[in-house]
């Protein structure tokens, strides 16, 4: 395990890289690679290795790994899938430190002996290898991209704290994109396809010590080592929150993750049971991960479920409240103190109580005092702002004003706002001080509700297992 | 199904193995005669039914008597159930005191093969399948688990009403996991229905199925 773990911090910040199969023709794999990597300012030695060609983009091509002239810390391979075993023979009597197989055609299509092979090879040197089937790693921060994908046709996410993993390339590849065009920054990125030599628990155990990430999302099909994997869920649970999402509910599902990547999924009501019982918070819908992404990742931890609710529009805070009970979550009775002040500064129109509606014309001065005396009150735990901009009051000082409270505020603040192109102009800047901004009641209730349970799950787990 | 049934544990060996944990069990008895009905009664109301690997659906087949407390009753039962189960040779006739009224529920174990022993607990009896009100988690549990266990269950608020009760079912499913993680030959296990009544529990029907060879 901790060899595992180390090898992938190699893979993350190597000092040098070796790509074999770069290429100088765009359309393949092996020219995409090389183009991240340089495109992306990577500080260390790139030796694309090719037997065709003499020089890529510049560099300098050798013949073999074992051409290279001092040993390297990452190579990664996008040859076809019949001459892998024997680069990765290259590779063992090279010294090369990890491996990273992007080349697909193995078990996960019925080559079974192949990847035995390659199994078996790796073994033999005590070689660390990620993949194959995989898309590779991502570190921003050191400037490593493994991934084919063309950096225009992706929006690739800033650096950040969220960790992603994934078990498949093309949901690896969708939620990057989505992630970022969201305001979620990332901190590692780790697809590991089938799973032959590096696995899910390494990778879980990974990002448990990886002090950049702190929220992961990860994309599951089946866990090889049973009884390890619980271990390392176990162990990551009690430290960050997990968003997991596994494929393989329905049986037809499962058929489907057989055939598409070669894991042994096993009984999805068993995950589940595993995921329940160490905090993981388990969603399989892309939207609601993105959105409990975005609570875990900027807003702090509370265990008390007493939400202070202000709003901008009367029918918007009923359907609010009903989301918020539904999910477990209670609405806020604000204290007398702030009662006082608030029956002071609102204007008559406006009942003092939550949940807190300040009118259909509320603007920034009103916004302003309602957040501020709520979010301080001391029987709120969390704070909700419905702000509808379709209303003649709210404008961009009422983002700003939202956008305020952000910096040092101790408990979670969302937002629940929808609407055309206006409204998303000012959705982006409050999403841009970290404070998320829902579509819908529901959505937020349900991440605010996760948020909460994984605190006490923590709370309560971190007396247990640590 | 009758693949499962070959490898079934008998009533009373598993019986044995619950109280070794701890976990309490109706009063059972294989009985071999009349006499033997009504000792085991003793003015109490008892249930008596047919194991036989043919009769899988005790009640359909009508192999199982109900509420039997006056001695004659107990004998016209008897002498009936005797009568229908000459075909489902080789059986034995098992008496039991009757719980009345109660909440059933389940607590099963499985064997998943790349996890190991896993624990549910669901609101139970004839309907565990219609309402799918369990919960489950992977064995050993702590204290914490099986507090999350109930409280995952629509029906906590029926099965759990107060802490007492909480702590009872707490103490039982931890029992039940420590049964599963120590006896590695059951492969799954069915306490249905597991009855709640008068601050107390009994299981009442018992499913114990061996790993195969």
């Amino acid at each position: 395990m901790e060899d595992m773990s180390s090898s992938i911090k190699i893979m993350m910040n190597p000092k040098n890289v070796a790509i074999v199969g770069a290429s100088s023709n765009p359309d393949k794999v092996g020219y995409s690679i090389l183009k991240n990597y340089l495109d992306l300012g990577y500080k260390g030695k790139i030796y694309p290795v090719n037997i065709k060609e003499e020089s890529i983009l510049g560099l300098k091509v050798y013949k073999s790994v074992l051409d290279i002239p001092e040993p390297v810390d990452v190579v990664v391979v996008a040859v076809p899938a019949p001459l892998v075993p024997n680069i990765i023979d290259e590779c063992g009597r090279a010294k090369s430190k990890t491996v990273v197989v992007v080349t697909a055609g193995f078990a996960e299509v019925g080559e079974v002996e192949l990847e035995k092979k390659l199994v078996e090879t790796a073994n033999k040197y005590n070689l660390p290898v990620l993949g194959p089937n995989c898309v590779g790693v991502m570190d921003l921060g050191s400037g490593v991209d493994t991934l084919f994908l063309p950096a225009y046709k992706f929006d690739r996410p800033g650096i950040g704290t969220l960790g992603f993993a994934s078990q498949s390339g093309s949901v690896a590849g969708n939620i990057l994109d989505v992630i970022g065009g969201e305001n979620l920054g990332l901190s590692k990125f780790i697809s590991y396809g089938n799973a032959s030599i590096i696995n899910e628990t390494d990778i879980l155990n990974y990002f448990a010590d990886d002090e950049d990430t702190k929220v992961l999302v990860f994309y599951l099909e089946g866990a090889k080592r049973g009884k390890e994997f619980i271990e390392a869920v176990k162990r990551i649970g009690v430290k960050k929150p997990v968003i997991i999402a596994k494929g393989g509910e329905t049986e037809a599902g499962a058929q489907a993750a057989h055939s598409h990547t070669a894991s042994l999924t096993g009984n999805y009501q068993v995950y589940d049971a595993i995921f329940k019982q160490y905090g993981f918070i388990h969603s399989n819908n892309l939207d609601e991960i993105i959105s409990l992404a975005k609570i875990f990742d900027k807003q702090p931890l509370v265990t008390g479920n007493r939400v202070g609710l202000i709003t901008n529009g009367g029918g918007t805070g009923v359907l609010a409240t009903d989301a918020l009970y539904n999910n477990g979550l209670v609405l806020a009775d604000l204290t007398q103190e702030s009662k006082d002040y608030l029956r002071k500064v609102m204007p008559p129109i406006v009942n003092i109580r939550t949940p807190l509606d300040i009118g259909g014309d509320a603007d920034y001065a009103r916004f302003n005092d309602a957040i501020k005396t709520v979010l301080n009150d001391d029987n709120v735990d969390v704070l909700a702002i419905i702000a509808l901009f379709q209303t003649p009051g709210a404008d961009s000082k009422v983002a700003q004003a939202i956008c305020n409270y952000s910096v040092d505020s101790k408990k979670p603040i969302v937002v629940i706002s929808d609407g055309g192109s206006y409204t998303q102009t000012h959705k982006k800047i409050i999403e841009s001080s970290g404070i998320p901004v829902y579509s819908s009641p529901e959505m937020a209730a349900k991440s605010i509700s996760a948020l909460i349970n994984y605190a006490k799950y923590k709370e309560a787990a971190s007396k247990l297992y640590e | 199904m009758s693949d499962e049934n070959a490898n079934m544990m008998d009533y009373i060996e598993a019986a044995n193995l619950l109280k070794k944990y701890s976990i309490r069990v109706v009063d059972s008895k294989y009985i071999e005669s009349e006499d033997d009905a009504v000792s085991f009664s003793n003015g109490d109301t008892i249930v008596m039914k047919v194991l036989s690997d043919k009769a899988l659906h005790k009640t359909k087949s009508g192999v199982i008597k109900l509420d039997l407390s006056k001695e004659d009753d107990i004998r016209t039962a008897y002498k009936d159930l005797i009568e229908k189960s000459a075909d489902l040779k080789p059986y034995k006739i098992l008496a039991q005191k009757m719980i009345k009224g109660g909440i059933e529920i389940i607590i099963g174990g499985n064997t998943d093969p790349s996890f190991g022993k896993v624990l549910l607990l669901g609101f139970g009896g004839i309907y565990v399948e219609t309402f799918k009100d369990v919960s489950m988690r992977v064995c050993p549990i702590n204290e914490f688990d099986a507090g999350n266990m109930i409280s995952e269950l629509k029906s906590k608020r029926i099965i759990a009403p107060d802490e007492k009760s909480e702590n009872m079912i707490k103490d039982l499913l931890m029992k039940v996991s420590k049964l599963l993680v120590e006896n590695d030959n059951i492969s799954e296990l069915d306490l249905n229905p597991l009855i709640l009544h008068d601050g107390t529990y009994d299981a009442v029907d018992l499913r114990f199925i061996l790993k195969g060879e």
